[in-house]
C-alpha cells in the first residue's frame, strides 16, 4: 500500500494506491473517489459489540468500510468531513487515543475500540474516546492544521482541539488555576502529563457553529403562539 | 519581550507566542488553544490604562468578549500560548514599537502584549447605516499586536486615498487619516449596488485588509440555516 496525502494542509485528502489483495479501511462516508477495479465492502468492524460501542460511545459511525484491491491495482482517495490536515501515525510505536471524528483511515491491521474515560469524560465530548491498537499506518484528520507536541511533563490543550495522542500521556480536566477563571472563563481546559506525541488541531468546529449561529433569523416564540391560539379558536 | 511567530502553511494559521517571565500577554478571550503548563491563565476585564469594568462593557459593545484573558509564566522561566481565531484564515503580527496608535477591527484581535493598551473607538456609528457590526480597537504602545483575517491577510502601504468596505479592515496605523464614507457617487447608488459603508483613507500609512468579509459570509449562511426561537 502507497499513500499520499495531496492538497495539504488546507484541503488535505488521502491517496491510497493498493496492489492485489490489498486494502484499506476508512471512516464511513470518507471515500471521495476511486478506480473501478476497487470492491468496497461494508461490515460492522471487530464484530458487533465492538462496534455498537464504537457509535454509541466513541461518536464515530457504527459501519466502516474496507476498500480492497481484487484482481488489479487501483487507488481509492478519501476525505475528511472537514477542511484541514491529515497526518499519519505509525502504530508500531504504541497504541493511540483519538478524539472522535479524529479517525480517517488505517491498514487492516489496525483495530479501533471505544475506551472508557470514566468521570473525566462527562466534560470531554463524550465518555468514551477510541483507542487505536495493532500495527501499520493509522490517518488522523482535524480542523485546521495539525500540530504534533513533544510532551515531556505536562501541557495543556483546550478541550476542543485535542485530536489524539499517545496512553503513555495521562489526562484530567483543567479550568485554570486562579477562581475567576474557573468561573468566567467558559473554556475546559486539558492537561496532559507524562511523556509522548499529543496532537493538536488549530481550529475548533464548535467555535465556527458558535459563531455562525448569531447570523440565523430569528422567529418570536410569543407569535407562534398566538397563531396556535388562533387556530384552536 | 514576548515573541510571537505564525505557525501553519495554508489557510489556517495561528501564532505561537513565547512569554517572557514576568511579562503577560493577553488574548480575547478562548483563543489560547494550547499552552506550555507553566502558564497561568486569568480572566480580566480590563487593561492596563483603561482600567476597570466599565472598559470591558466597552471591549463587549464593540463586538469583543467581555472579558479578555491574560497570560504570564508561574515559575520564572519563559512559556508558550498557541492563539487561533475562530474562522479559517491568516495571522499577522503587528510589531507596534514606534508605529504610534493601530485600530483594529473589533473581530480580527486575536492578541496582544501586557504592554499595548487596548480602547475602543467610535463603536457604533457604521452600524446605523449599514447593519454590518462596525466596531474598532485601538491598540497603542510598544510590543506586539496579533491579528486575524478571515481569508487571506494583505499590507497595503496607502499614500493618498484609499477606500477599504469596512468588512474587509484588518488594522491600520492612526497616521491615516480616516472617514466613513461610500462606494458609490451617492447613499442610494451604494445602496442599489449592495455595497455597504466604507472606510476612506487619506493620507500614509500601513493597512492591513482582509480578502474576505466574516459579515458577508455569516448572512449568507445564516439564510440557510432555519430561524432560531425567542
Amino acid at each position: 500500500m502507497e499513500y499520499r496525502i495531496v492538497g495539504g494542509p488546507t484541503y488535505s485528502i488521502l491517496e491510497v494506491a493498493l496492489d492485489p489483495r490489498e486494502s484499506v479501511v476508512a471512516e464511513s462516508g470518507a471515500m471521495a473517489w476511486m478506480s473501478g477495479s476497487i470492491e468496497l465492502s461494508t461490515s460492522a468492524r471487530g464484530g458487533l459489540f465492538s462496534s455498537l460501542r464504537r457509535s454509541a460511545l466513541g461518536g464515530e459511525s457504527f459501519f466502516q468500510n474496507v476498500f480492497e484491491a481484487r484482481d488489479t491495482p487501483g487507488a481509492v482517495t478519501l476525505s475528511p468531513a472537514q477542511p484541514g490536515d491529515i497526518v499519519m501515525v505509525d502504530l508500531s510505536r504504541g497504541d493511540l487515543l483519538m478524539e472522535d471524528g479524529a479517525f480517517l483511515a488505517s491498514v487492516r491491521d489496525v483495530s479501533i475500540d471505544s475506551s472508557f474515560q470514566g468521570f473525566r469524560g462527562l466534560f470531554n465530548e463524550g465518555l468514551f474516546i477510541l483507542r487505536a491498537s495493532g500495527s501499520g499506518s493509522l490517518f488522523l484528520s482535524g480542523y485546521g492544521d495539525i500540530q504534533e507536541i513533544e510532551v515531556d511533563g505536562s501541557y495543556i490543550v483546550d478541550n476542543g482541539h485535542a485530536v489524539a495522542w499517545e496512553p503513555t500521556l495521562r489526562y484530567e480536566i483543567t479550568r485554570g488555576r486562579s477562581i475567576r477563571s474557573f468561573l468566567f472563563s467558559d473554556q475546559i481546559l486539558l492537561r496532559f502529563s507524562g511523556r509522548g506525541k499529543l496532537w493538536v488541531q488549530s481550529r475548533n468546529p464548535q467555535a465556527l457553529a458558535d459563531w455562525v449561529y448569531p447570523f440565523r433569523s430569528v422567529v418570536r416564540e410569543d407569535k407562534d403562539d398566538e397563531d396556535r391560539d388562533d387556530r384552536e379558536r | 519581550m514576548s515573541i510571537s511567530r505564525i505557525t501553519g502553511s495554508g489557510g489556517f494559521k495561528a501564532a505561537l507566542v513565547e512569554i517572557a517571565p514576568g511579562e503577560r500577554f493577553m488574548s480575547e478571550s478562548g483563543a489560547m488553544f494550547r499552552s506550555s503548563d507553566n502558564v497561568e491563565i486569568d480572566v480580566t476585564t480590563r487593561t492596563r490604562s483603561t482600567g476597570g469594568l466599565f472598559a470591558g462593557i466597552r471591549r463587549m459593545f464593540a463586538g469583543e468578549s467581555f472579558f479578555l484573558s491574560e497570560y504570564w509564566t508561574m515559575d520564572g522561566r519563559p512559556g508558550e500560548i498557541g492563539l487561533a481565531p475562530k474562522l479559517p484564515g491568516e495571522v499577522a503580527v503587528i510589531d507596534c514599537t514606534g508605529y504610534g496608535r493601530w485600530v483594529c477591527a473589533g473581530g480580527s484581535y486575536v492578541g496582544s502584549s501586557e504592554s499595548i493598551d487596548l480602547d475602543t473607538q467610535f463603536q457604533g456609528i457604521g452600524g446605523v447605516f449599514s447593519g454590518e457590526s462596525l466596531s474598532f480597537l485601538e491598540a497603542a504602545g510598544k510590543g506586539e499586536l496579533i491579528v486575524s483575517a478571515f481569508g487571506a491577510i494583505r499590507e497595503i502601504g496607502v499614500d493618498g486615498a484609499f477606500t477599504v468596505d469596512t468588512g474587509h479592515v484588518v488594522a491600520f496605523q492612526d497616521s491615516l487619516e480616516y472617514s466613513l464614507g461610500k462606494a458609490g457617487g451617492s447613499w442610494l447608488q451604494s445602496f442599489l449596488a449592495s455595497e455597504g459603508v466604507t472606510l476612506n483613507f487619506t493620507g500614509r500609512g500601513r493597512l492591513y485588509v482582509q480578502s474576505h468579509n466574516p459579515d458577508e459570509w455569516g448572512h449568507s449562511l445564516g439564510r440557510l440555516l432555519p430561524p432560531r426561537r425567542e
